[in-house]
């Protein structure tokens, strides 16, 4: 609903390529994050646990993988509901998404650990005997969790993905080249069934790789909880990122302060929806309050965790809410940016959380925080290494796509 | 189409005219001319449009508009409404207990905070958007220009309204022709009625009467009788079909709908089985002395369903306790000598509260054996009725009459006194233990017993009261024969008041 014209640059505008200055630290990210991740989990393993060390290695891994199927779901969401506003900004979503294929070399790891029980106590010979848990239900439980079923099911949920982001990624390259309306008509009436591919995939990995953590607690509501962190982190890191390109050069006409006021807006509403998820799992069952639902809260509300929750409750929710409401911030490029950048190290806090207090050793001192900081910052330079050395070779923008006049002319009302 | 086009109205010399509007054929010419007027400096201008136009408001110079902060206002509002609605309803006014959380439960009350807050955003963005549209309008004196239906269609016009300060008919009449505006007229009132139409008027008076009705129904119910059977809107809700307390069922053999407890039921929290601590005597020595009677009373606690014997027993080891503690030899039990509770201000005034509560009918609030049940049955000189012991007696002093053994009295009851261990719970009833010992300590305590610090405090209070009684003592003494005559005065009076009654 335009009547602004808008020119199109030529595809091999300078504009659309990543600038030099970004090229160039390719490499570098990449040996260092490799580096820091290495040191960090060895770090980690050495001076707190080994189970505090595979613990970290797995903050850092669902970092950076919710982060990449975020985005991916964005990427779905995008082509599902035809939306034009986005085209600007599908292309830095589409980098990160395509970082599943890297992430699945990365899980080498902690399929390792599932078998030797490094990680996951349910894969820790006599658990049931020392928990005291009934024979009966072991029987049960084991057999949805032992290690073999667990590496059919993460190399299903891992392939899904892979499969679903090369397709994606491919298609969109593609149309770079030759301009094809087909392949965008293609693509979106895949998207139906992939969203739901991933959805499954999604809820699923959550309850295998992290929820399993806590062998004997369960919560339905637990997989859309780890895709409301991906989700917000994921349209966080489109905005920062692009905030990025646009300060080292690219990108400068491209995206507008209507892609950063729409981008805030999901911003703002994807804190609701994690603030909400994430009660609504508490206050179930805390009102419940059925023993074998609640230890995994009541670890998080006893000792250093219970500053940890009333923390993420105050930063990661009340504060970014009233933070992020206001037109005013949402149309400033750096300010909704800096909150992006806020969330995104929140979602880092979340994200310990959540997987930390199952490792059993507390909040891990200050070596166990560090250590794993320096494991997660280690994972995303790699990421942000191998994403620079993806975008070098191609466009930071998906220059011919047939949505493309409609996304550079929009405009809030 | 041109040969439909109306021709541009005039305005009759008793028309108010509220503007001056003119058409454009496109966006960009009046996009163009809303930056004229609004640099012209025309504040109360407006531009209709058959679809929304991006940078119109700019081009207008209109502000964005306050609605957001009235939905914040609105449903901050909300927040605290269901807050305060929540705290004052189930935390102070009608504490009720639902599922073991507390009076004021923050988690609980998020649902309706929640629910609440969104709500009156809702109304707050709804009913203020219509506050600030001037809604409801029925009418608009733009419509009274036929030209103006093709706002919806493909048309384009910019109002400029007389209500600004700068408006003149005439030069905004020139500005717009000058800015390409075609159909330059003026806007002028509606001359159609505005009186309501009598149908109208009538069907609302019928609904409001009507509406009268069912409230007049309501209150009528209220204040008369009735032969027939109330009408149950919801009769499965006002006959559950579950029992009441205390009412029979065919279920059960013995007929009662309140069950008993499972034998080996077990309370939340109870399941600390500290035998000593359950009754008062060390047990390991009783074992030692008296190993039958040590094991029957581990039995006794162990055992939730005590058999006829079982009570027999204990009946036996109560009347064996109840011995007059004077008689040492009837009396080998080793009692405790200290008490398992930590003490502390709280435990004493828990203590304190329970004796107060349960004590203080017979003993006295002092524990001087002087409560109001003991005085009731001297006032109608009950046969039957043995008086309370007197706490300050010096049997029942800590040296001679254990800890333990006061809290196994009152337990299992002595003489007259009934056993409260079903009312009072084992950790209070050491409580009410610790309370009377300080009770026992305050009648009998000395300067000795005070802290140093304090010591001069008490002292200084004490001579202060001796020399009050003494000065008390010296005034009687003077106005002895004045106050002979008036207090014989006031006991005529009252005599004469009792006969007046």
């Amino acid at each position: 609903m335009s009547h602004k014209a808008v020119a199109i640059k030529p595809a091999d505008d300078p504009a659309f390529q990543l600038p030099a200055s970004l090229a160039g630290l390719s490499l570098p990210m990449i040996i260092v994050g490799i580096v820091a991740l290495v040191g960090g989990a060895f770090f980690a393993s050495s001076s707190v646990g080994g189970r505090f060390g595979m613990s970290s290695y797995l903050v850092a891994y669902m970092y950076c993988l919710t982060l990449a199927i975020g985005s991916l779901f964005f990427v779905l969401i995008q082509y599902l509901s035809r939306a034009g506003w986005s085209v600007v900004v599908r292309r830095i979503a589409e980098l990160m998404m395509i970082m599943v294929i890297p992430l699945a070399l990365l899980f080498i790891p902690i399929a390792v650990a599932a078998y030797s029980g490094s990680l996951y106590t349910w894969s820790v010979e006599g658990y049931q005997a020392d928990h005291g848990i009934p024979l009966a239900i072991w029987e049960q439980k084991e057999k949805w969790l032992n290690p073999n079923w667990f590496l059919v099911r993460s190399l299903v949920y891992l392939g899904v993905w892979c499969g679903i982001a090369a397709w994606y990624y491919r298609g969109s390259q593609q149309q770079d080249e030759t301009g094809e309306i087909t392949i965008t008509e293609k693509l979106q009436a895949r998207s139906g069934p992939a969203v739901i591919a991933f959805a499954l995939c999604t809820s699923f990995a959550a309850f295998d790789w992290v929820m399993s953590l806590a062998p004997m607690w369960f919560s339905t509501m637990f997989g859309v909880y780890i895709f409301t962190g991906s989700i917000l982190s994921a349209h966080c890191a489109i905005c920062l990122f692009s905030f990025l390109l646009q300060r080292a050069g690219a990108l400068r006409d491209e995206v507008t302060v209507e892609h950063y006021h729409d981008l805030g807006k999901y911003i703002f509403g994807f804190i609701c929806f994690w603030g909400y998820i994430s009660f609504s799992q508490y206050m179930l069952i805390w009102y419940a309050n059925i023993p074998e639902e609640t230890h995994w809260f009541f670890t998080r509300s006893s000792d250093g965790w219970f500053n940890v929750s009333v923390f993420l409750m105050i930063f990661h929710w009340g504060l970014p809410l009233f933070g992020t409401m206001s037109r005013h911030v949402r149309r400033r490029p750096w300010l909704i940016s800096s909150w992006a950048a806020y969330i995104l190290v929140l979602h880092l806090v979340d994200l310990y959380w959540i997987i930390i207090p199952e490792a059993g050793v507390g909040l891990g001192g200050a070596t166990g925080i560090i250590s794993t900081l320096i494991c997660v910052l280690g994972m995303v330079a790699l990421m942000l290494g191998l994403m620079l050395k993806l975008a070098a070779g191609s466009r930071v923008l998906a220059v011919r796509d047939p949505r493309l006049g409609e996304s550079l002319a929009f405009e809030n009302f | 189409m041109t040969e439909s086009q109306p021709t541009p109205q005039t305005v009759k010399d008793d028309q108010k005219v509220h503007g001056v509007v003119a058409e454009f054929t496109d966006v960009d010419s009046l996009l163009a001319a809303c930056r004229r007027v609004r640099d012209a400096g025309y504040t109360k201008a407006d531009a209709f449009t058959p679809f929304p136009v991006h940078g119109i408001d700019t081009a207008l110079g209109i502000k964005p508009t306050v609605l957001p902060w009235i939905a914040l206002a609105a449903g901050l509002t909300g927040t605290t409404i269901a807050l305060v609605m929540q705290t004052w309803m189930n935390g102070i006014d009608y504490q009720y207990i639902i599922s073991g959380k507390p009076f004021i439960s923050l988690p609980a009350f998020i649902p309706v905070t929640f629910e609440l807050t969104i709500l009156l955003a809702s109304f707050g963005t709804f009913f203020g958007m219509w506050a600030l549209n001037g809604l409801p309008k029925f009418s608009n004196p733009m419509f009274t220009s036929p030209r103006f239906d093709r706002a919806t269609d493909d048309t384009f016009f910019l109002f400029l309204d007389a209500k600004d300060a700068r408006f003149d008919e005439a030069g905004a009449k020139a500005l717009l022709s000058e800015l390409g505006g075609e159909f330059v007229e003026p806007v002028v009132e509606d001359e159609t009625s505005k009186v309501i139409p009598k149908g109208l008027l009538i069907g609302l008076a019928t609904i409001i009467f009507l509406s009268f009705i069912p409230a007049l129904a309501v209150l009528r119910m209220r204040v008369t009788k009735s032969g027939s059977p109330r009408f149950h809107i919801f009769p499965d809700m006002d006959f559950s079909p579950s029992k009441d307390a205390q009412q029979t069922t065919t279920l059960f053999a013995d007929g009662r709908a309140m069950r008993p407890d499972v034998p080996g039921t077990v309370r939340r929290g109870d399941l600390d089985w500290d035998v000593n601590f359950k009754t008062g005597i060390d047990m390991e020595q009783l074992a030692t002395i008296d190993a039958p009677r040590a094991a029957q009373l581990v039995a006794l606690q162990d055992d939730v369903a005590v058999d006829e014997d079982d009570e027999v027993a204990e009946a036996d080891a109560a009347s064996e306790e109840s011995a007059p503690a004077a008689d040492e030899t009837g009396d080998n039990t080793p009692w405790l000598t200290q008490n398992p509770l930590e003490l502390s201000d709280e435990v004493l005034a828990r203590g304190q509260q329970q004796f107060n509560i349960y004590c203080s009918v017979c003993h006295g609030m002092n524990g001087r054996g002087n409560g109001l049940v003991n005085r009731r049955a001297q006032k109608i000189l009950a046969t039957t009725w043995t008086p309370p012991s007197n706490m300050h007696d010096p049997t029942l002093y800590a040296d001679v009459y254990p800890d333990g053994k006061l809290f196994s009295t009152i337990t299992n009851g002595i003489r007259k006194m009934p056993g409260y261990a079903s009312q009072i719970k084992a950790k209070d009833r050491w409580a009410v233990v610790a309370y009377v010992r300080a009770l026992q300590a305050s009648q009998n305590a000395s300067l000795e017993d005070v802290p140093e610090g304090k010591r001069s405090e008490i002292e200084k209070e004490q001579a202060d009261v001796q020399a009050q009684l003494k000065a008390a003592e010296e005034a009687t003494a003077d106005s002895a024969e004045e106050s002979s005559e008036a207090s014989s005065d006031e006991n005529s009076e009252a005599s004469s008041d009792e006969n007046n009654e």
